[in-house]
């Protein structure tokens, strides 16, 4: 990876798509050290959940002046950005092509705030058995916080605000993040209720939003860069589609086996990882994420999160941007801006630097908490 | 004549002591649905059902449409033949004193005082006879078939040259209780205290039978002008009430937005397994999924599975009360995962007939018939948790 951008992101009322493209793609192609020639990039997987505007791909060749390279659409519920990341990285690893650039977007906020939740939940319901239901996209989450809290002998709504309130302490220094504020945990358990045990600041906001990274091939790295990041490991997990099949609701197995894929790839273990960027779309998942991804033991993602040990400067910092909670989440960019973040934190270029960060982690758990996507990232190639 | 094995009686959670109201979850399908079962339960395992009637003005498709969820709903075989009588307490009685052994007479009220009853047809000695009829005409409510309804507003004229003129050409027969009327005609009519009906449509009548289960005498069904009398007499009938205690219907929220759409191919697909309540068994293991699939969900054989009924216990496994408004539904409102028996198959449905919040992990209850959603017009059936203990811990909406 010799490359990152981003736009901000935001209800960025005053941006389309076709600005957002190559707002993100122009910064992550100025990022590159030696500088890029555009007519290098040999290929293009766009990650975009929802589409706007009409023809995705066509749509990122038209307005990135990439009309000459090939361009594929990649869909794949709230993981489509990792998932897109996993894709450009097999088409540099399948020799086929040297130069590919990975972007993800999303317009969430082009219809109304009152319809997205209804609007999401369209794609990820069975259209007779549970669509009917108002199972929104929050309820997802919701329905797995619900049993979590019930078993776990240690975690409370507490646990949960304490989520927040680190991911907004985080987004503070963050000028990509949509909500740049401190809360406490009484504010945020004071907060209206959105879909029981989620409160307004249990919840990620909707957001707008472009990134883009630029991979090249190993042999090629030293003509972008003398300091690139080096894609480590991937995985990509599934799981039963329908909550009612899923035996234990207090983890996510996707991410489970996603994790195992990306940590075998790169030949580490959660222990080696130094920075994480996880999907915490409602707070309650980012503690199940805790302990899915190995950071800590079953039931332990309460006293981690108490410890403070997930701040920047803890032993395991979690969500240095800001995370979804505060930076925001346009569902296709998500993955891909994780991604960003990430590379900045291993090139020691992070607004919130974590002290020597080596080896960094992305995740993403979407659908009806049914697929995960993982990327792991270093400073060396391993 | 008709003789009676069992009766059942159903009311909605929602309302006062004297009059119920449906939730938004309920229709004159669903309520015939459960005062079917409640009928069924009465007449014990050995009375089969052989045919429906349902009588009401309420039915939801009147291009057609109701009789397969009724059947589904009660465990019918969708040979059995479903009649749809539109009609009042005076219809309903007609129903049950002509019907045959077997035959399933409901009444379904879902507007307005709303309650459903059945009465099961079939051999313990309770007779029904009719011992007069007056067919006449002095429409002074009218519903289109737009739904819009006028009232002429004159209760003596009604009293005097409708109800009265009727019965004094059946020779004014005396009453032990009265379907159709108010309390206070009613008992008017009885000359002296009369039975309490919580309703005064189709259903009014199951509820003036299971009122006189206990004694004989004759009942007074009236629809507007239109009177028949029948004679009860026999050995008293079991009967069945599924009549909760009643509690303030929750002030939800509609919000604002387009009707949510529905594909009829999906409907018809899922509608033997979601509205009987039932699960493919897989040939090869005999595991069961909800819903149904092609690939068993344990042993991967593709053979053509059957359907199993499930068992209706359930125990909340998780759940996630919405509070934010969601375009076309009532908010807040309750979903919960349930565990159906020992069978280990879960379930995923609306809380029902308790306030939304009211429940937690754990909790026990029981999967109902109940309509899910409206969808572009089309009544969506399926199953709703109905928990044990009710409004125990509801909040305020």
């Amino acid at each position: 990876m010799v490359g990152a951008g981003m736009t901000q992101f935001g209800e960025l009322f005053h941006l389309g798509i076709k600005d957002m493209l190559p707002m993100a793609v122009s910064e992550a192609v100025a990022s590159v050290d030696k500088g890029l020639d555009r007519t290098d990039i040999q290929a293009a997987w766009f990650g975009e959940l929802v589409t706007t505007d009409g023809f995705a791909t066509g749509i990122l060749a038209d307005t990135c002046g990439l009309l000459d390279i090939p361009v594929s659409r990649l869909e794949n519920a709230c993981a489509t950005g990792n998932d897109a990341v996993r894709h450009g990285t097999m088409a540099i690893a399948s020799g086929m092509y040297d130069v590919v650039l990975v972007v993800g977007a999303d317009k969430v906020r082009e219809t109304s705030s009152r319809t997205t939740f209804w609007d999401w939940m369209g794609m990820t319901r069975d259209a007779a058995w549970d669509f009917p239901l108002g199972l929104v996209a929050p309820a997802n989450f919701a329905l797995h916080a619900a049993r979590y809290l019930y078993e776990s002998p240690h975690a409370t709504r507490e646990h949960l605000a304490m989520v927040a309130v680190k991911n907004h302490h985080h987004g503070v220094t963050n000028p990509k993040a949509q909500m740049r504020f401190e809360i406490t945990v009484e504010q945020v358990l004071a907060a209206p209720m959105v879909v029981e045990p989620f409160g307004l600041f249990d919840c990620t906001p909707q957001s707008d939003g472009a990134a883009a990274v630029v991979l090249v091939a190993e042999e090629l790295a030293d003509r972008y860069t003398d300091r690139p990041v080096w894609v480590r490991g991937t995985g990509l997990g599934l799981d039963r589609v329908m909550h009612q099949h899923k035996r234990d609701m207090t983890s996510f197995p996707p991410t489970i086996k996603a994790a195992k894929q990306a940590y075998a790839m790169a030949d580490i273990g959660p222990a080696d990882v130094d920075v994480a960027e996880v999907h915490d779309c409602f707070t309650g998942v980012e503690l199940i994420n805790y302990e899915d991804l190995g950071f800590c033991e079953k039931w332990g993602a309460a006293k981690l999160i108490e410890s403070c040990d997930t701040y920047v400067g803890g032993r395991i910092p979690v969500n240095p941007s800001g995370g979804l909670k505060a930076k925001g989440h346009p569902p296709g960019a998500t993955g891909v801006a994780q991604c960003v973040e990430i590379f900045e934190q291993l090139r020691g270029e992070s607004t919130n630097q974590v002290d020597g960060a080596r080896i960094g982690l992305t995740h993403n758990i979407g659908g009806p908490t049914a697929v995960s996507a993982i990327t792991i990232l270093g400073t060396d190639k391993g | 004549m008709t003789e009676i094995a069992g009766i059942g009686t159903y009311l909605p959670a929602w309302g006062t002591a004297t009059v119920r109201q449906t939730g938004d979850d309920e229709d004159a399908v669903t309520l015939a649905v459960a005062a079917g079962r409640a009928a069924r339960t009465a007449a014990g395992p050995d009375v089969a059902v052989s045919s429906v009637v349902l009588v009401s003005r309420d039915l939801p498709l009147i291009e057609g449409g109701n009789a397969a969820p009724v059947l589904a709903g009660l465990d019918l075989d969708e040979h059995i033949h479903v009649r749809e009588v539109i009609g009042g307490s005076a219809a309903a009685l007609d129903e049950v004193a002509a019907a045959g052994p077997g035959t399933l007479v409901i009444g379904a009220d879902a507007a307005g005082a709303a309650g459903a009853s059945a009465v099961l047809c079939g051999g313990t000695g309770r007779t029904v006879t009719v011992t007069g009829r007056v067919v006449r005409s002095l429409p002074v409510t009218t519903r289109d078939q737009h739904g819009n309804t006028t009232d002429y507003a004159d209760p003596r004229l009604l009293r005097e040259r409708g109800v009265g003129e009727s019965l004094a050409r059946l020779g004014n027969p005396a009453a032990a209780a009265v379907a159709g009327l108010a309390g206070r005609d009613a008992a008017a009519l009885c000359g002296g205290p009369a039975p309490v009906l919580p309703t005064t449509g189709a259903s009014a009548t199951g509820f003036a039978i299971a009122a006189l289960a206990v004694r004989a005498g004759s009942v007074i069904a009236v629809d507007h002008a239109t009177v028949t009398v029948a004679e009860l007499s026999g050995p008293p009938p079991p009967v069945v009430r599924d009549e909760p205690e009643p509690q303030p219907r929750p002030a939800g929220t509609l919000a604002p937005g387009a009707s949510v759409s529905i594909s009829l191919s999906a409907y018809e697909r899922a509608f033997d397994a979601k509205v009987r309540l039932a699960a493919g068994r897989c040939a090869a293991c005999g595991s069961l999924s909800l819903p149904p699939r092609r690939r068993c969900i344990d042993c991967g054989s593709e053979a053509p599975a059957d359907l199993a009924p499930l068992p209706r216990d359930a125990t909340i496994y998780s759940l996630a009360t919405i509070h934010v408004p969601v375009p076309g539904l009532v908010s807040p409102y309750t979903i919960v995962i349930a565990e159906l028996g020992d069978t280990g198959v879960r379930t995923i449905a609306k809380l029902t007939g308790a306030p939304p919040g009211s429940v937690a992990i754990g909790d026990r209850g029981t999967l109902v018939l109940r309509l899910v959603a409206v969808r572009q017009g089309v009544p969506d059936y399926g199953y709703g948790f109905l928990p044990v203990h009710r409004g125990a811990r509801g909040v305020a909406a």
